[in-house]
C-alpha cells in the first residue's frame, strides 16, 4: 500500500537573502542562478506530478516573516522573527506518495542536481520522514 | 470522435445534466456525484462507441439512474443505523416529457447562484463552482490551486453539506442582488487565483484565469444587459490581454511600464473595450466596471507615457468612494503623481502612513520608494525599497526589491 512521506529541505535567513539579491555574509545570486532554480523545480514537480506521486508541495517565505507562538504563565505569547540569521530552518517541502521508503528516498536524491552556488550546494540536505497516518488494521 | 472533443463537450454539459437532475429530484448533494459518475461513464464510452443521438438527454438519465442508486443505498445506510425509524424513499419521477422544463441555461444560473451561496465560505464555493459548474475534476481543481485532492473533497463535501442542510431550494431567488454579487466575487477570486505563483510551480497550473473567463461568459450570455456582469467579463479581458507580456523567459514579473505592448492580445482587448462601452450608459456603475474600464485605458496606450491618466486617477476616485479600500487608494495616488507629479502622489500616500493595513504592504513601500526617488530624495526612497523588500513574502518581488535598493546604493 502506498505510504505519504514529507520530503523537507532547509535554509537560513542569510541563505534567502543571497537568493533575493540582498547583500549579506554571502555573495548574491544572479539571475540566472535564480531562474536556473525555477526551471529546476518545474522539471521536478513536472515528472512527480506525471508519475501521480505528488500530494502537495510548497516553497515557504524568508524565515524573518515567522512568527512563534508559546505559552508564557499560561498565555500564548507571540514572538517576530524567532530565528538567528544563520539558523536553518524548513524552506520547503513535497509530499508524496508512493510504494516505498526508499522510493521516497531516491525522490530526494534527485534534489541533489538542484542547481545553485557550490557553497550552498556543498551543504544542503533534505530529510525524508514518513507521514503518521493511522490505518485501520482491517483495511491493511 | 477525439476524447479531447468529448471533454470539452462534457465540460460544457455539467451543469446543465447536474441542473436537470436537482431540478427534477433534488437531492443536490448526492445528484452532484451521481452526475460526475454519469460524466466518467461517458468519458470512458463515447470516444469508444461514438456519441448517443441525444448526449444531454443520455446524461441525465445515467445520472437519475445513479441517484436512484445512491438512495437507494443511504436508505438502506439509515435503516441500519435506525437513525431514522421510518424513512421512505420519495418516488422518483420519471425523466419526461416535463413542458415546463425551463430553459438550461436557468439551470445553469440557479446552479451557479447555489454554489456560491453567500453562507459557504469562499474556498469552499470557488471548489465546488470549478467541479459543479465548470465540469473540473478534483484532480484538476487540486492542481490548479495548488493543494492536495483530499482538502478539494473535504471543501466541495462540506460546501453541499451546509446546500443541503441550509435548504437553499433550487430556483432562482427573487430579487437579492446579493446572491449575484457572491456569484461575482467567486468568479474574480478564481480569475485571480490563476495569476498566484510560487518558484517551481509555473507548470502545475490548469489555467485558472481561463476557466474564469469561461465561466463568466456563460453567465453573461445568461444575464444580458446586467452591467456589473458586462464590466468583470470586460476586467477579465482586458487584464488577461497582458498575459504574455508579463513575465520573461526566467518567470520573473515585468512591470506594465516596462512590458511589450505588442505581446498584449488585440482582439480580446477590443472584446473588452466594447464589453464596458456597452455597459457603462446601461447603470447603475458598479466597480467592476469602473476597473474594466481603467484596464481599457491601459490597453488602448501606445506606452506609459501616452496613458490618459487624468482619466484613470478621475476613475480611481470614483471607485474610491464605492469602496474605501487600501488598494485603491494607492492606485488613485499612482495615477495622481502621474498627472500632477510625484510631490502630488506622495501627499495622498501620507493619508494612507497610518492604516494599519499599508504599514506592512509591499506595494505601498515599494511605491512610495518609486515616487520618492521620482521627486529626487535618493535617501529616503532607498529606505523605502529597503522596507518594501522586507515586507514582501515572494521571493520574486524580493529580487526586484533589492535590485532596486543595489541601484540606489550604487549609483552608475
Amino acid at each position: 500500500m502506498a505510504v505519504k512521506y514529507m520530503i523537507l529541505t532547509f535554509a537560513s535567513q542569510q541563505d534567502y537573502q543571497a537568493m533575493t539579491g540582498q547583500g549579506s555574509s554571502q555573495p548574491v545570486w544572479t539571475q540566472e542562478d535564480y531562474a536556473a532554480l525555477g526551471a529546476f523545480m518545474d522539471a521536478f514537480n513536472k515528472e512527480l506530478l506525471d508519475s501521480g506521486e505528488l500530494v502537495e508541495t510548497r516553497g515557504l517565505s524568508t524565515p524573518v516573516h515567522s512568527r512563534r507562538v508559546r505559552l508564557q504563565e499560561g498565555v500564548p505569547v507571540v514572538t517576530d522573527g524567532p530565528y538567528a540569521e544563520s539558523e536553518e530552518v524548513l524552506a520547503g517541502y513535497w509530499v508524496v506518495e508512493c510504494a516505498s521508503f526508499d522510493r521516497a528516498t531516491e525522490i530526494a536524491s534527485r534534489l541533489a542536481n538542484c542547481p545553485g552556488p557550490d557553497h550552498l550546494r556543498a551543504r544542503a540536505y533534505a530529510d525524508v520522514r514518513p507521514i503518521d497516518e493511522h490505518q485501520p488494521d482491517f483495511e491493511g | 470522435m477525439a476524447s479531447l472533443e468529448v471533454e470539452d463537450l462534457l465540460r460544457r454539459l455539467t451543469p446543465q445534466v447536474l441542473g436537470a437532475v436537482v431540478r427534477r429530484y433534488g437531492h443536490f448533494d448526492l445528484a452532484e456525484d451521481a452526475t460526475q459518475e454519469a460524466l466518467l461513464a461517458a468519458a470512458t464510452q463515447w470516444p469508444r462507441d461514438g456519441l448517443p443521438h441525444d448526449p444531454r438527454a443520455w446524461l441525465v438519465t445515467v445520472a437519475a439512474r445513479r441517484l436512484t442508486d445512491l438512495l437507494r443505498a443511504e436508505q438502506a445506510r439509515r435503516r441500519r443505523e435506525e437513525i431514522v425509524a421510518q424513512w421512505a424513499l420519495t418516488e422518483i419521477e420519471q425523466p419526461g416529457a416535463d413542458q415546463d422544463r425551463p430553459a438550461d441555461g436557468d439551470d445553469t444560473l440557479v446552479l451557479l447562484l447555489m454554489c456560491c451561496h453567500p453562507s459557504l465560505s469562499m474556498a469552499s464555493a470557488i471548489a465546488l463552482t470549478l467541479r459543479a459548474v465548470g465540469g473540473l475534476s478534483v484532480t484538476e481543481i487540486a492542481r490548479a490551486l495548488l493543494t492536495s485532492e483530499q482538502t478539494i473533497t473535504r471543501r466541495i463535501t462540506r460546501a453541499k453539506q451546509s446546500i443541503k442542510n441550509s435548504g437553499v431550494p433550487f430556483a432562482l431567488p427573487a430579487g437579492d442582488a446579493g446572491r449575484l454579487d457572491a456569484v461575482l466575487r467567486v468568479l474574480y477570486l478564481i480569475f485571480n487565483e490563476g495569476y498566484a505563483s510560487t518558484v517551481g510551480t509555473q507548470l502545475l497550473r490548469v489555467d485558472l484565469a481561463e476557466e474564469a473567463i469561461r465561466l463568466t461568459r456563460t453567465l453573461h450570455a445568461l444575464l444580458p444587459g446586467d452591467s456589473e456582469v458586462d464590466g468583470l467579463l470586460a476586467l477579465m479581458l482586458l487584464v488577461h490581454a497582458r498575459h504574455r507580456a508579463r513575465t520573461r523567459a526566467d518567470g520573473s514579473l515585468i512591470p506594465m511600464a516596462e512590458q511589450d505592448r505588442g505581446l498584449w492580445d488585440r482582439t480580446a482587448i477590443e472584446e473588452g473595450v466594447a464589453l464596458v462601452t456597452a455597459a457603462l450608459p446601461l447603470g447603475p456603475t458598479g466597480p467592476y466596471q469602473l476597473q474594466a474600464a481603467i484596464a481599457a485605458l491601459h490597453d488602448e496606450a501606445g506606452s506609459a507615457q501616452a496613458t490618459d491618466w487624468a482619466q484613470i486617477a478621475a476613475l480611481y476616485g470614483v471607485l474610491l468612494r464605492l469602496d474605501d479600500n487600501p488598494v485603491v487608494a494607492l492606485n488613485h495616488a499612482v495615477a495622481v503623481s502621474m498627472v500632477a507629479g510625484p510631490r502630488a502622489g506622495l501627499t495622498l500616500l501620507q493619508g494612507l502612513e497610518t492604516d494599519s493595513r499599508m504599514t506592512t504592504s509591499r506595494r505601498f513601500h515599494a511605491v512610495r520608494a518609486h515616487l520618492l526617488e521620482q521627486s529626487g530624495d535618493q535617501a529616503a526612497a532607498l529606505a523605502a525599497y529597503q522596507t518594501a523588500a522586507r515586507c514582501a513574502t515572494n521571493t520574486q518581488q524580493q529580487r526586484y526589491l533589492n535590485q532596486q535598493v543595489a541601484r540606489l546604493q550604487n549609483p552608475t
